[in-house]
């Protein structure tokens, strides 16, 4: 696959700001389009790296990293929270996929908005108790801020393990994980279809988004955009049902007949049973630790 | 990627309620892939694949709302009503799957319940209010305004729906101290918090994109809107609303009133006085049934289901109204479909 057509044309097509302002409409969808694409080849790229989790059989895991994230739903201490945040890290570090771009991730995009969310509930008209900070004619009060730092670091440990999932395993080998986990062959054959349809369908949206920005002149009127962009919706729905035809008599031509056999036969080694029973003991000394320090 | 306002992430909902929800989503998902299979047969696949495809990529426009700002839609009204509710159970399922597995986008044990509030309740309440205002042979103005109220009503049920998940964590787990341990807000801040952001935005860009896309279609490709005339169309929209209207006893449960709907004692007790606008303006209008209690019944909760009751029969008697008056307009554009140009799945209702 070919880098998103948005990042290749960055230099060439008439970016930003005809009449003032930031992005225009064709743009921002285009460059949003352009991302979600760059997203998925760089998540293949983490997952290829030789780091831990990566080495890990998939059906490993998929299963010890949720079994982590339901964990971090399980403990109540802040302190729990944070050294589950911690094992996320190390983690993250043992897997090359860079600590950095790992915290940024997930505490810009999960932690601050789960502060910005909380924070007005240690207000005390909506958590009463001792006040902690006092603003004026309302204070923050010590159960509200308690409570706010429970969900941050909550929301952080589990983005963090679902964000582990994400960049340590290939599409592929997460299928392949719950077709051994005996989920149903239609549904892993459409969720396989269902990721190669949504790369199509994306490079033909970002193509109708930056053939309108190399055409246009001006930004046009909100009702103007609006019909555009409805009557492109109902161009990519009609897109899709007739490539949906098409496929349909691609697979009759083909002898498809529902079984979705696998090349690869996935084995068990040594270190996914270290492995497994490892984190099995790791979670239940968290949760029994947790409820020694808990609230 | 930012997309819309619904998803719920890991970490605000408490694990009595995500268990709950994957309980309730496993039969679901069941039944939807019967329901499916028996419909589409072996295009199931490839048809839901686009369709989630679909449902996934909808999410990715901007759309225009008012003064330059943007939203992105769902979408999943429209993809029920081209094709069918069950079938949209599995398309936005394996599309959130998705945003969730690939994006990172959702929570891994929050799945479950952003499924059931994006791939059970708006595609169902969207396309059975679609097809109760838009009737069994539309025009085309009316189908787009019935896919418009539709997308519209069933956005919002969804958020209400989210806000209820939200709004009931602190009632089910909290410390001694009263320190929240999930989503923080009680159901009287929760349910109107997701009400109005929805009301107020985020309903109107799915009720612009629904409506554009299904005018659109409807004079494009109207084989793709048509729907299949099934012996009991309605029987799912009245079972869900019956069940809503016995389930309206659960606002009993919360106490005191809903953030910023208080009465003038109220105001006064909370701020030391009562504005002066709201002192004039408050008596205005005295409502037939305040606080949805009903006048002579003394007990709350038969009051609350009669005036359930009393709502949803208004509330369809006008859409009914709406939808009739619609129908008559003269110069609609009264085509009928192509009975043999559509897939299976445009009348897999």
């Amino acid at each position: 696959m070919s880098a998103p057509l948005s990042r290749c044309q960055t230099d060439i097509a008439p970016a930003v700001n005809r009449r003032g302002g930031g992005r225009s409409l064709a743009r921002k969808t285009a460059d949003s389009v352009g991302h979600a694409v760059a997203d998925v080849l760089q998540n293949e790229e983490l997952a290829a790296r030789p780091g831990l989790l990566q080495r890990l059989d998939p059906r490993v895991k998929l299963l010890t990293l949720l079994l982590f994230a339901v964990t971090a739903s399980l403990v109540h201490a802040v302190w729990t929270l944070v050294a589950l945040i911690g094992l996320t890290m190390i983690l993250a570090a043992a897997s090359l996929v860079g600590v950095a771009s790992f915290a940024r991730k997930v505490w810009l995009s999960a932690g601050l908005f789960a502060l910005l969310v909380a924070l007005p509930s240690a207000l005390d008209v909506f958590t009463p108790g001792p006040a902690a900070v006092t603003l004026g004619p309302v204070s923050l009060t010590e159960p509200g801020l308690m409570g706010v730092a429970t969900l941050v670091t909550r929301v952080v440990a589990a983005a963090g393990f679902a964000l582990l999932v994400v960049w340590t395993m290939r599409w592929t080998d997460l299928l392949r994980a719950l077709s051994s986990l005996r989920l149903p062959d239609v549904v892993v054959a459409t969720l396989a279809m269902t990721q190669k349809q949504i790369l199509t369908l994306l490079r033909t949206v970002e193509q109708i988004h930056l053939a309108r920005e190399s055409r246009t002149l001006t930004r046009g009127t909100t009702r103007e955009n609006r019909a555009w962009v409805t009557e492109r919706m109902a161009f990519v729905m009609r897109k899709s049902m007739k490539t949906a035809d098409d496929v349909y008599d691609a697979m009759l031509a083909r002898g498809f007949t529902g079984a979705m056999p696998s090349l690869v036969t996935l084995r068990m080694r040594p270190r996914d049973w270290v492995w497994a029973a490892a984190s099995v003991a790791l979670c239940a000394t968290v949760i029994a630790a947790d409820r020694v320090v808990g609230p | 990627m930012d997309i819309v306002a619904m998803h719920i992430p890991d970490g605000y909902l408490g694990p009595q309620t995500y268990a709950i929800l994957w309980l309730v989503m496993v039969p679901i998902w069941v039944i939807a892939a019967r329901k499916v299979e028996r419909t589409l047969k072996t295009k199931q696949i490839p048809l839901l694949a686009l369709g989630a495809a679909f449902s996934f990529v909808i999410m990715m426009f901007n759309v225009p709302v008012l003064g330059g700002s943007t939203g992105h839609a769902v979408g999943a009204t429209l993809i029920a009503i081209v094709l069918g509710p069950w079938p949209a159970v599995i398309a936005v399922s394996i599309a959130l799957v998705i945003q969730a597995g690939l994006f990172g986008d959702g929570g891994i044990t929050a799945i479950a319940a952003n499924c059931f509030n994006m791939a059970v309740v708006i595609p169902f309440v969207g396309y059975y209010l679609y097809r109760l205002i838009g009737g069994d042979e539309p025009s085309s103005s009316r189908r787009a305004v019935g896919a418009g109220v539709a997308a519209y009503v069933a956005i919002v049920a969804g958020a209400i729906v989210a806000g209820f998940e939200f709004g009931i964590q602190p009632y089910l787990a909290h410390t001694a101290g009263g320190q929240a341990l999930y989503a923080p807000y009680k159901l009287s801040v929760a349910v109107p918090a997701m009400a109005l952001e929805h009301l107020l935005f985020f309903g109107w860009v799915e009720a612009i994109v629904t409506m554009g896309v299904v005018a659109v279609l409807a004079r494009t490709e109207p084989e793709l809107l048509q729907m299949k005339p099934a012996a009991r169309p309605l029987r799912w929209l009245w079972a869900g609303l019956g069940a809503l209207i016995l389930l309206t006893p659960i606002g009993v449960l919360a106490p005191g009133t809903a953030w910023g709907e208080w009465s003038s004692e109220q105001i006064s007790a909370r701020i030391g006085y009562v504005p002066t606008g709201f002192e004039t303006l408050g008596g205005l209008w005295r409502a037939a049934m305040p606080d949805y209690a009903t006048p002579g019944v003394s007990d709350t909760s038969l009051g609350y289901l009669i005036a359930a009751v009393v709502g949803t029969v208004l509330v369809v008697g006008v859409t009914w109204g709406v939808g009739a008056l619609l129908a008559r307009r003269p110069g609609d554009d009264a085509r009928p479909a192509s009975p043999a140009a559509g897939p299976p799945a445009a009348r897999a209702g």
